[in-house]
């Protein structure tokens, strides 16, 4: 006996009552107790739904989808920290590394010239302000989305909450409040360097996982899940 | 003794060759999806191993992460089946391990199971 429409949907709520919230993954495990529901009924079809649903469920053991759910993070994760270190990557090899580089120098002779701790904190300032368009409006389109279609895809919420790397974000505010020694002091050049390696890195870095990334999102939800561009029609 | 079917399927003894179990299977296969590949073992074990969906579901998307393995949407009655296939590097990565799992039979058959010596 084959599931009805309506059983599947009752599946996917299932699936939502015990915590799995993202699409991808309910579609997987929906197909999977449909599969398995629908062996047993061959063997035992005077059960009712609930019934076989119930056993099935428990052959995931105690915590459930939990395990699935949390290995599926884990993979992800990966992937995700994988794109950003190749688009990282990226800024440090021809043709980029030309801008790279420059910008690299240009902080590197703003330091010379004009250099006080205050210095150091006003481009703190400046990349703490540019941020925030990013950070208020770039989540606001998943949010939209899933008020749309009332699905999450987990490979969307990792780009949209930066995966491991919310403390990139806050790197800038922790040097912006830390930074109080001396103002005295004169640094070398290589400290200054090493200062604009760092500078530009990091704002960099930040650039890719608030910028770069969401942007190309659709591409690498379409690259990760085959059945989004199915249900994205 | 009759086997204790329901212990073997815990046994940390194949906890460890289970992606390569997986491997094997979509070698032989072409694609599966995670509920074929449960009864398939348990099929070809007659029963003695059960692969946990707790246990597959992970390994699977451990695979897929690795980039060994790819996925494949079909619309099969009202519902989406996610199949999964070998990558190219899938399909190395299978020879290797299948080779590995080979050694590691033959080596403990002899430990566990040694050779009368005939020497004297």
């Amino acid at each position: 006996m084959k599931l009805t429409t309506q059983q599947i949907n009752q599946l996917y709520l299932f699936t939502r009552q015990h915590y799995v919230e993202y699409y991808d993954l309910q579609t997987e495990l929906v197909d999977h107790l449909a599969n398995a529901i629908e062996t047993e009924w061959e063997q035992n079809p005077k059960l009712t739904f609930d019934e076989v649903l119930n056993k099935e469920f428990r052959k995931f053991g105690v915590f459930g989808f939990m395990d699935v759910v949390e290995s599926r993070q884990v993979a992800l994760g990966k992937k995700y920290n994988r794109i950003v270190w190749t688009d990282f990557k990226g800024f440090f090899t021809i043709p980029k590394i030309i801008l790279t580089g420059f910008l690299i120098l240009a902080v590197f002779y703003f330091l010379k010239e004009y250099y006080t701790i205050e210095i150091f904190r006003i481009a703190m300032f400046f990349l703490i302000i540019s941020m925030l368009p990013f950070l208020f409006f770039e989540n606001r389109k998943m949010k939209k989305r899933k008020q749309e279609t009332g699905k999450i895809w987990l490979f969307e919420k990792i780009i949209f909450n930066y995966g491991t790397f919310p403390w990139l974000i806050i790197l800038p505010i922790h040097f912006f409040n830390i930074i109080r020694i001396d103002r005295t002091s004169n640094p070398s050049d290589l400290a200054l360097f090493c200062m604009s390696l760092f500078i530009v890195s990091m704002s960099l870095a930040i650039f890719i996982v608030l910028k770069i990334i969401p942007s190309k999102a659709e591409a690498y939800l379409k690259q990760t899940y085959p059945e989004y561009k199915l249900e994205n029609l | 003794m009759p086997r204790n079917d329901k212990k073997m399927k815990n046994s940390q003894l194949y906890k460890g060759s289970l992606n390569t179990i997986i491997m094997k299977l979509l070698e032989e296969n072409g694609k599966m999806y995670g509920y074929e590949i449960t009864q398939k073992v348990k099929g070809i074990t007659q029963g003695e191993l059960n692969i946990t969906e707790g246990a597959l579901y992970p390994a699977l998307h451990k695979l897929e992460a690795e980039g060994l393995l790819d996925v494949e949407i079909e619309k099969v009655d009202n519902r989406m089946r996610k199949y999964y296939k070998l990558t190219e590097s899938g399909q190395k990565e299978t020879v290797n391990r299948l080779s590995e799992l080979e050694d590691f039979i033959r080596n403990m058959q002899s430990l566990v199971n040694p050779s009368p010596k005939l020497e004297f």
